[in-house]
């Protein structure tokens, strides 16, 4: 027995097992995690070895080079790129997506500590790290303070991150550029010299008095009791009356020689958000801990967490990552029952029907229900790609049930009985379905094979759509003529109801629609050729448009941050760049009302925290963290805001070199614009240097580009000591003697810790600010020696100003510069096209090379990968075609439908003023199978009309007449599934409007042109006539 | 007795059931899934992509004097749903054990 009649004479046995789908279904829905992306592992792994004292190229040659030449074979590796710098080599390693990285870890490993007796002997061990994307911070906060400023840490300490770090999910809190007590004790060196004393002598005095020491037992009668020496500094206005030495005599007091200051550690660097002193508060999660979840319980806790706050400390957040997540899952689920709300009423228009559009309208929740049970079983998230594929699926879902009933319906109408004709009508139907489902899924289901990490993106999407499909096709073979059988009745509307008078109209509409589409398909095959013609021609002109369609990588998109960084001048002081920052945060705070916080920070902090990290630091740099109002609150986006912050910055004379990132890409290589990147390969550094400046500059000539960048910096000014050890070794010293004796008097000492309330404090000793300014100040420093006397800095050491090689860069082992450049108002695409120019009558000496970078080659490498996958899935779609057809020309003729999708698409993207790039790419590998649908069914029923004795005409008309509203509705159905995608406007949603509107565009195109090509072609090509002819043979031969 | 072959469209199985049943006609010999065509109007029923119905056949002998109230209810059937094609026929039983 099969399938359907089982279905049908067993109606409970049916609604008991979908009823169990849709429990497991919802079950699965409410505990799906939600999420921006699918989970994917960033494919990274560093591997950072310092060698103290080194320069670049020493490090380059010593460490790089054969570090990189060990792991050069590691299996997966896509590209390799190092810096080596000053004291420190990174290599990064960039493995396909999908590598395994716990294996590659361990590979890299092995390959390091095979390599490692090559390396200098006090090299230290090389560290290898692995990139997460939980290194990525959740949230990041600012806490603004007035009068609590100086406490700010303890408090934050005790009363915000504690809490935190005990949420589970939580894997790490910490604060920068928060301000450190620390009591500092600023010597004047003029009096220190006077009474003979030093720095270090100092430090000794106070270690030795700030003490507690147990001094034995008392015995006391029958008692014991233990005796204890409490010399620890009660409170910090007790150091400065500590005497340190006698000068003939008289005691000489701390307080003679130095100012004591119970404040903050002296750290150079700048913090403010809104233009209040602050900290920054940055929280990190485990790896398995899903972000919004995190999220929201953070924001939980920190509502009670405020109230136990001191009142001038404010909270903000800066970066929330799950809001943006739950904006955009929030919109797609809009989107979702927008289409649905669409697909309903087109059905409803066409059947005209109640009882007929519940029944095809059950099968979209249970197919999408199907995929979250997918989704479950999977481990995937609720995420923008699993929603969107939805989305997409939901216009298809109800076609194999629209056909389905549609033949139910016809059988009831010549009088069948409902459980005869619910499965008889479905047996019928049940091999057209299954196979035009197979084209669907002969396009999604190779987009779960793409690598790269498109395919991380895509995998989720194929396997999504396959499955809602799939899940329609059983619920159209069963569910379907289930429901028919049942509830289902013929018998005209009652023209004096609502509904009886819609299905009235709506028929009468439709059949002077099949009127109107004969008349045109008549004229079509009278004038073939012609037709053929003007097809040919709008298809060849389409191509025209092509010149004026940008392509890029990914659209940009909104997510309502930006960031910028500010250059001054190299070996700027920190002071200075306040000034500038101060400047830029009030015009931000009072031009741009969008901003909510404007997040800034200068100077390098602690050099020590995770943070430095993330982002380059330096007393001359100045970051901004910004961020925006949601998208739907504002007017501009945050590219159009950028543009004007670039103004600003601009003008500012003092700047050297700056750039505005919206959407913060930079570091999180997801969301933000393009990039467009130039790799310039060469040894020779003069050489590479003058092609990345000519580079520069002809980039700076075309309209567009922005933020422009040179990575090799300039040669940088540093001071050098240079001790003459002739000079040194008579006075019984030593360089690190001397290197320490600097070092404490303009750094610091740190002479011993002063404990209040269980918190310990720094006390640092060192020459008072207005004596640690000039070279003149270095070169007074005194030095006592071992006999006691005191030596001037200048009488054994000199000072020169030298310049410190550059950073040198490289990837796959050859040294590179790179010149990059952001992109705003045009597209990568056409900027590579003008660049291209300019590289031709360019002079690139030998030795050197140029090759794209950044979006470029992803952009590159992924379209090669879509096109591959294009042919992949044009040859699967003709083998199900011919295959079901029995027949080599057919899938041909339908496959003329193909390229004026691509004219659909290109008309489309014109007129929305969109690019061609992954997203819209995707949108055309769809195409492909739901083009051919349409041909399908035209073509199968024409075939079946020749098969029953019409002439070709005949066939052709009658045939293209009869499937007229099938094509329109399952077409009209896909095609305002996607509307809301293009329509609706909102977090996210910027990446899927080019899907939306490729479909879009590349169906209604490819819809009417099918309806009138595809039967022209038909009767050109005669197949009818000469399988008739083949038929009449063999009857005769019989 | 009479042997009377109903084939008719399988569409009408459950109704043709339903009238021998009224008639307390126990007996009969089916048959499903079989092809016809008529021999001058209606589709034919071949099960093919392009002819898809299919008959099913029945088998039945009738005491005489219910040959000709079956017939009749066959035809007001017929009557109804003209284009499903059902049709019957009656010969005489020779000998039976």
């Amino acid at each position: 027995m099969s399938l359907y009649s089982t279905a049908v004479k067993k109606p409970v046995s049916v609604i008991m097992i979908f009823l169990g789908v849709i429990i497991f279904g919802m079950y699965s829905y409410l505990n799906l995690p939600v999420d921006f992306f699918p989970k994917m592992d960033p494919p990274y792994i560093s591997v950072m070895t310092s060698y103290t004292g080194a320069n670049a190229e020493d490090i380059e040659q010593n460490i790089t080079k054969i570090l990189e030449d060990g792991m050069g074979t590691l299996t997966n590796l896509k590209k390799m790129t190092s810096t080596s710098k000053d004291n420190t080599s990174v290599i990064a390693l960039e493995f396909e997506w999908g590598t395994d990285l716990d294996n590659a870890t361990n590979e890299v490993r092995d390959a390091v500590s095979l390599v490692d007796k090559e390396l200098p002997d006090d090299v230290e061990n090389p560290i290898i790290f692995r990139l997460s994307t939980s290194m990525i911070p959740v949230m990041i906060m600012t806490a603004s303070a007035e009068e609590s400023y100086i406490g700010i840490s303890d408090i934050l300490d005790d009363k915000l991150i504690q809490p935190l770090n005990r949420i589970e999910g939580v894997g790490s809190v910490f604060m920068i550029g928060a301000p450190i007590r620390a009591i500092n004790i600023n010597v004047d060196p003029r009096k220190l010299d006077a009474y003979q004393l030093s720095v270090e002598q100092i430090g000794q005095v106070l270690a030795a008095n700030n003490i507690n020491l147990p001094s034995g037992n008392l015995e006391m009668g029958k008692s014991d009791i233990p005796l204890r020496l409490e010399g620890e500094f009660e409170n910090s206005s007790v150091i400065k009356n500590i005497i340190i030495s006698n000068a003939s005599g008289h005691p000489v007091y701390l307080r003679d020689v130095a100012t004591v200051q119970d404040s903050l550690k002296d750290i150079k660097s700048y913090e403010r958000a809104n233009g209040h002193k602050t900290v920054r508060i940055m929280v990190q999660k485990t790896s398995d801990a899903n972000t919004v979840t995190v999220a929201n319980k953070i924001k939980e806790k920190l509502k009670k967490i405020k109230q136990t706050l001191p009142p001038d400390i404010k909270i903000e957040t800066l970066l929330d990552t799950s809001l943006n997540t739950q904006a955009s899952i929030s919109n797609l689920t809009e989107t979702i029952l927008y289409a649905l709300f669409f697909v309903v009423i087109v059905v409803m228009l066409f059947l005209g029907r109640w009882r007929s559009t519940l029944i095809v309208a059950l099968s979209i929740p249970i197919s999408l229900i199907a995929g979250f049970i997918y989704m479950y079983i999977s481990s995937n998230t609720i995420n923008i790609i699993t929603l969107s594929s939805l989305s997409i699926a939901i216009g298809m879902v109800v076609d194999d049930s629209i056909v389905v009933l549609e033949n139910i319906t016809k059988k009831l109408e010549r009088g069948g009985f409902a459980r005869e004709s619910a499965i008889y009508g479905t047996n019928e139907v049940s091999l057209a379905v299954i196979a035009s489902t197979l084209t669907i899924v002969a396009v999604f289901l190779p987009l779960t094979m793409l690598g790269g990490m498109t395919g991380m993106i895509f995998k989720p999407l194929g396997w999504v759509v396959t499955i809602a499909i799939a899940t329609s096709v059983i619920v159209a073979l069963t569910l379907v003529p289930m429901l028919s059988s049942t509830i289902l009745k013929y018998k005209e509307p009652d023209k004096n109801t609502f509904t009886g008078k819609l299905y009235f109209l709506s028929q009468a509409m439709l059949t002077k629609m099949d009127d109107f589409y004969e008349n045109i398909l008549k004229w079509a095959v009278g004038h073939r050729w012609l037709t053929i013609a003007g097809g040919t021609f709008i298809f060849l002109s389409s191509l025209f448009l092509l010149k004026f369609i940008g392509s890029e990588f990914m659209p940009p998109q909104d997510n309502d941050q930006i960031s910028a960084q500010v250059k001054l001048a190299q070996g700027v002081k920190l002071d200075e760049t306040i000034k500038t920052a101060h400047y830029l945060d009030s015009l931000f705070s009072a031009k741009y009302p969008e901003f909510t916080v404007v997040s800034s920070s200068a100077g390098v902090g602690d050099e020590n925290s995770l943070a430095s990290m993330f982002q380059e630091t330096g007393n001359y740099i100045i970051t901004y963290t910004i961020a925006l109002k949601p998208f739907n609150e504002r007017d501009r986006n945050i590219f159009e805001i950028g543009e004007e912050m670039r103004h600003d910055i601009e003008k500012l004379p003092e700047i050297e070199k700056f750039y505005v990132d919206p959407g913060s890409s930079k570091n999180q290589k997801m969301g933000g614009g393009s990039k467009m990147e130039v790799k310039i390969f060469g040894e020779n550094f003069d050489k590479t240097n003058l092609v990345a400046e000519e580079i520069y500059n002809a980039l700076k000539k075309i309209k567009g580009t922005k933020d422009l960048l040179i990575s090799r910096d300039r040669e940088k000014a540093e001071m050098k000591l240079l001790i003459n050890q002739e000079k040194m070794t008579f006075f019984g010293l030593n360089t690190t003697m001397v290197a320490n004796a600097i070092r404490n008097r303009i750094t610091g000492l740190t002479a011993t810790k002063y404990k209040e309330d269980g918190n310990e404090y720094d006390v640092i000793v060192r020459y008072d600010e207005k004596y640690r300014h000039s070279t003149n100040d270095i070169e007074n420093i005194s030095i006592i020696t071992p006999t006691g006397k005191s030596v001037k800095v200048s009488e054994i050491a000199q000072l020169k100003h030298y310049y410190a090689l550059p950073n040198i860069e490289r990837e796959n082992k050859q040294r590179l510069v790179k010149v990059s450049s952001a992109i705003f108002g045009t597209d990568l695409g056409s900027i590579q096209q003008e660049l291209d120019k300019k590289l031709e009558t360019m002079d690139i000496p030998d030795g050197v090379s140029i090759e794209y970078g950044g979006s470029i080659e992803d952009m590159q490498d992924s379209f090669s990968d879509l096109f591959m996958l294009m042919a992949l899935i044009i040859i699967l779609v003709y083998i199900v075609m011919a295959s079901q057809f029995e027949s080599l020309s057919e899938p041909l003729i339908i496959m003329f439908s193909i390229p004026f999708a691509f004219t659909g698409v290109f008309i489309s993207l014109y007129l929305f003023n969109a690019t061609i790039n992954v997203i819209s790419m995707i949108g055309m590998v769809m195409l492909v199978g739901i083009v051919v649908k349409n041909g399908i069914v035209l073509v199968d029923y024409i075939n079946l009309l020749v098969d029953k004795g019409n002439s070709l005409k005949q066939a052709v008309i009658a045939g293209g007449r009869s499937r007229l509203r099938p094509v329109l509705m399952t077409s009209l159905t896909t095609i305002l599934a996607m509307l809301p995608m293009i329509v609706l406007k909102g977090s996210g949603s910027e990446t899927w409007r080019p899907m939306g509107i490729t479909v879009f565009g590349g169906l209604i195109f490819s819809t009417v042109i099918t309806l009138v090509l595809i039967p022209t072609i038909y009767t050109v090509f005669g197949v009818g006539k000469i399988k008739r002819q083949k038929k009449a043979i063999e009857q005769k031969t019989v | 007795m009479k042997a009377v072959f109903i084939s008719y469209n399988q569409s009408l199985t459950f109704e043709v059931q339903a009238i021998l049943d009224k008639l307390s006609i126990r007996g009969f010999t089916q048959w499903m899934d079989i092809k016809g065509k008529g021999s001058d109007k209606g589709e034919p029923h071949e099960g093919t992509h392009t002819w898809p119905e299919l008959n099913n056949a029945h088998l039945s002998m009738v005491e005489d004097e219910k040959v000709d109230l079956l017939l009749a209810q066959i035809k007001t059937l017929d009557e109804k749903v003209p284009a499903q094609g059902l049709r019957a026929f009656v010969w005489n039983i020779e000998n039976s054990i």
